[in-house]
């Protein structure tokens, strides 16, 4: 059963963590007890046409007129679950903190058109806590549903599913040792042929916090990201896998695509980037700084 | 059905190319391209006369330019009963003009034309952030002073910063310079042959104007006689030293440097065109005809093909259509955006393999003979004022096959957003 909750503001939310992590009510290095996280599910009113606009124009994308392009991309349907996302992992109960999390990959299954004004219902749980070896990492799944389908039926299908996977640094599993978890293989880079150069200015990180509401601190002003443990700010993952998407979404939906990140991407920057087709229906992208030749992101897209 | 009649070019005339931020810094598009405009009349007794059309433009341009050629026009001797317009695509902006020009005299539509570009790197249009702007069109909006205010007050300091125009393709976000490196590395462009087209380009123009080729296709313009871009002195040896600047990332296999790519250059240049008989009657010379052009596109946002090498595409079309191949030509000109821009477009004619898969050729298309290639110099050497070259270009060849009867000139000339335009002149 999932809790149901108020679509929660993002910026009480943040306002709490950031108070969370002055005073450690959440001890960060230590041990986890609890790893059962109770679903939340709100409704969403739909995304405006308002946002889709600001959206679009911040990544240069086609117009939603309405009769060509109607289909929001998935990283604004992203955009919409994300504080019923926050709002279960800043829950009391959720054992890992949240300012400080480091998000690792994401994967959606994009199954059937959204669109502006459409009202929505999001069901969020977290899942799959296992150990990494600095810290512990969780599964938190976002499906969103049509207003009229009973997100809790065993036979619903969600429009959209989405897995965010986090790192918790410094909070180990009870028990397990903590070298578990294996580090991702970072062999040698050999870089692409570039298809492209995203230039970055050091507003990016606000830009796109204006657009989706996530004024995570880190992404604000290299001050509060210092504050937080970034070396300086840096810009949202999602807003790399927005951009790589841009322009390659089908307008009936049916895709899926991954995102996998690597080093952070520090503002500004100069992002290198390469959209590799594999066939008729798969892409592979790469994200990487090219003077120190370190990778960003790789991710996928595969067409129905 | 009309009778297609021959579109006659009977002169030219450019103002001399200047590196960007130099001798013609104080000047705008309008001065320049009036100034080009009136050698033009100058040279070919044009005052006082009515012509079909005059078409060119700017790549970059003020929007207080909105009818850049007509206000130029009218600032010439030309009757101002002579209709003008602006055309635009990119680079390749004065060969659609010139092209489409010669189309409608062709068909008879008109009689005489003038067509060609200009462009300013020094004088390019600064504009305000798209927030400000969108500031100030809701103030502008606002039916009461209270609205108004409101709409200002939304103003931010980081509002204010001035907007100067981007050379990277909006799409991808590079650089053409960056393009082309990828493209130079994909054909396995050298250093040495890319250094060797440029120095020839330098040596072949400065030797044009010590033979006074260009007396009558150049006028001077702000006490600059010639393109203040070239370096007669240029050798491979010297070319060698420079360190690339498009790139980098390849490492030691990056070949592009400051001097094998075009430089940033300020000019205008426009082309006379007329029906045989106009030209008859108003006893002007007939240099060339134009005979065809061709334009082509290639889908280059994520990679399938170069931006730079839609002129290999249009070649093969082009000369399909008029049954002819590149040993039937005598001359070439092909526009140096860069030197791997020529080499790769030759390096893929040359391609079995580019010519079947892409081009949908038997066999390929066959090499150029380098000694027939951009005799008098190119982009490389005279500089790039984007929209300028076409004129520049179609003025040279034109001359080149004066005299020489039947005898055919090839152009390429390659364009932003992957586009390009193909063209073939006959010499009379």
């Amino acid at each position: 059963m999932a809790r149901k909750i108020e679509l929660p503001a993002l910026s009480s939310i943040y306002r709490r963590a950031a108070v969370d992590a002055v005073t450690s009510r959440l001890s960060s290095t230590g041990s986890l007890r609890t790893l059962e996280v109770e679903p939340v599910l709100a409704q969403h009113p739909g995304i405006t046409e308002a946002q889709a606009e600001k959206y679009r124009r911040l990544f240069n994308g086609e117009p939603f007129d309405g009769v060509h392009r109607t289909s929001l991309p998935s990283v604004l349907v992203h955009i919409a679950g994300f504080p019923v996302q926050m709002a279960l992992m800043s829950a009391e109960e959720f054992p890992l903190p949240l300012l400080g999390m480091v998000h690792l990959s994401n994967t959606v299954e994009h199954r059937r058109p959204i669109t502006a004004g459409q009202p929505l219902q999001i069901l969020v749980g977290a899942e799959n806590f296992r150990p990494h070896r600095r810290g512990t990492q969780v599964d938190i799944t976002v499906e969103v549903y049509a207003a009229d389908e009973d997100p809790q039926s065993p036979d619903a299908a969600p429009l959209w599913r989405g897995v965010s996977t986090y790192l918790g640094r410094g909070s180990y599993i009870a028990g397990s040792p903590k070298e578990a978890g294996s580090r991702t293989g970072r062999g040698e880079f050999t870089p692409p042929r570039p298809t492209g150069r995203w230039t970055l200015g050091a507003d990016a990180g606000r830009e796109y916090a204006a657009v989706s509401g996530d004024f995570n601190p880190i992404h604000l002003s290299s001050l509060t990201a210092k504050a937080l443990g970034q070396r300086t700010t840096i810009v949202h993952g999602m807003y790399s896998a927005a951009r790589m998407l841009e322009g390659r979404e089908p307008e009936q939906a049916g895709h899926r695509w991954s995102i996998e990140f690597e080093a952070p991407i520090t503002l500004p920057a100069s992002v290198a980037f390469a959209a590799e087709r594999q066939d008729d229906s798969a892409w592979r992208f790469t994200g990487w700084n090219p003077r120190k030749n370190r990778r960003h992101f790789t991710g996928t897209l595969t067409l129905p | 059905m009309v009778d297609i009649r021959d579109a006659v070019i009977i002169g030219a005339n450019r103002i001399p190319f200047a590196r960007a931020h130099g001798a013609y810094a104080e000047a705008s598009n309008q001065d320049m391209l009036t100034s080009a405009l009136n050698g033009l009349v100058a040279r070919f007794g044009l005052q006082g006369q009515q012509l079909g059309a005059v078409a060119g433009g700017a790549v970059l341009k003020h929007s207080k330019n909105f009818n850049l050629v007509r206000e130029s026009l009218l600032g010439t001797p030309l009757d101002p009963k002579t209709p003008a317009y602006d055309v635009q695509m990119a680079c390749a902006t004065g060969m659609e003009a010139i092209g489409s020009l010669a189309n409608k005299i062709k068909l008879g539509q008109i009689d005489s034309a003038i067509g060609g570009g200009v462009d300013s790197i020094s004088d390019a249009p600064i504009v305000v952030t798209d927030e400000l702007r969108g500031v100030l069109m809701e103030a502008n909006r606002a039916k009461t002073l209270g609205q108004r205010m409101k709409a200002l007050a939304k103003i931010r300091p980081g509002h204010l910063a001035p907007q100067a125009p981007g050379t990277n393709e909006p799409r991808t976000g590079l650089s053409m310079g960056e393009h082309m490196a990828v493209t130079a590395h994909q054909w396995g462009i050298t250093r040495q042959e890319q250094d060797e087209l440029a120095a020839a380009s330098h040596q072949n123009l400065a030797k044009a104007y010590d033979d006074g080729f260009f007396d009558d296709l150049v006028t001077p313009f702000k006490g600059v006689n010639r393109d203040n871009n070239m370096r007669a002195d240029s050798t491979v040896e010297k070319l060698a030293k420079l360190s690339p600047v498009f790139g980098r990332n390849l490492g030691d296999e990056a070949t592009m440097t400051a001097a094998n790519s075009t430089a940033l250059t300020d000019g205008a240049a426009t082309v006379l065109l007329g029906s045989e008989e106009w030209a008859d009657a108003q006893d002007l010379p007939k240099l060339a005809n134009f005979v065809d052009y061709e334009e082509a596109a290639v889908d280059f946002v994520d990679g399938a093909e170069g931006l730079l090498m839609a002129p290999a595409y249009a070649a093969a079309r082009m000369l399909k259509r008029n049954n002819l191949r590149f040993e039937d030509f005598e001359y070439f000109e092909i526009h140096e955006a860069f030197a791997s821009t020529v080499l790769a477009q030759m390096r893929a004619w040359e391609s079995e393999e580019f010519c079947r898969e892409k081009l949908g050729l038997d066999q390929p298309l066959g090499s150029i003979d380098r000694s027939r290639l951009n005799v008098t110099g190119s982009s490389l050497a005279a500089g790039h004022p984007f929209a300028a070259t076409g004129g520049r270009i179609v003025g040279t060849l034109a001359k080149l096959l004066h005299g020489k009867p039947g005898k055919l000139g090839f152009i390429s000339v390659c364009a932003a957003g992957g586009q390009g335009i193909t063209a073939i002149i006959e010499g009379r």
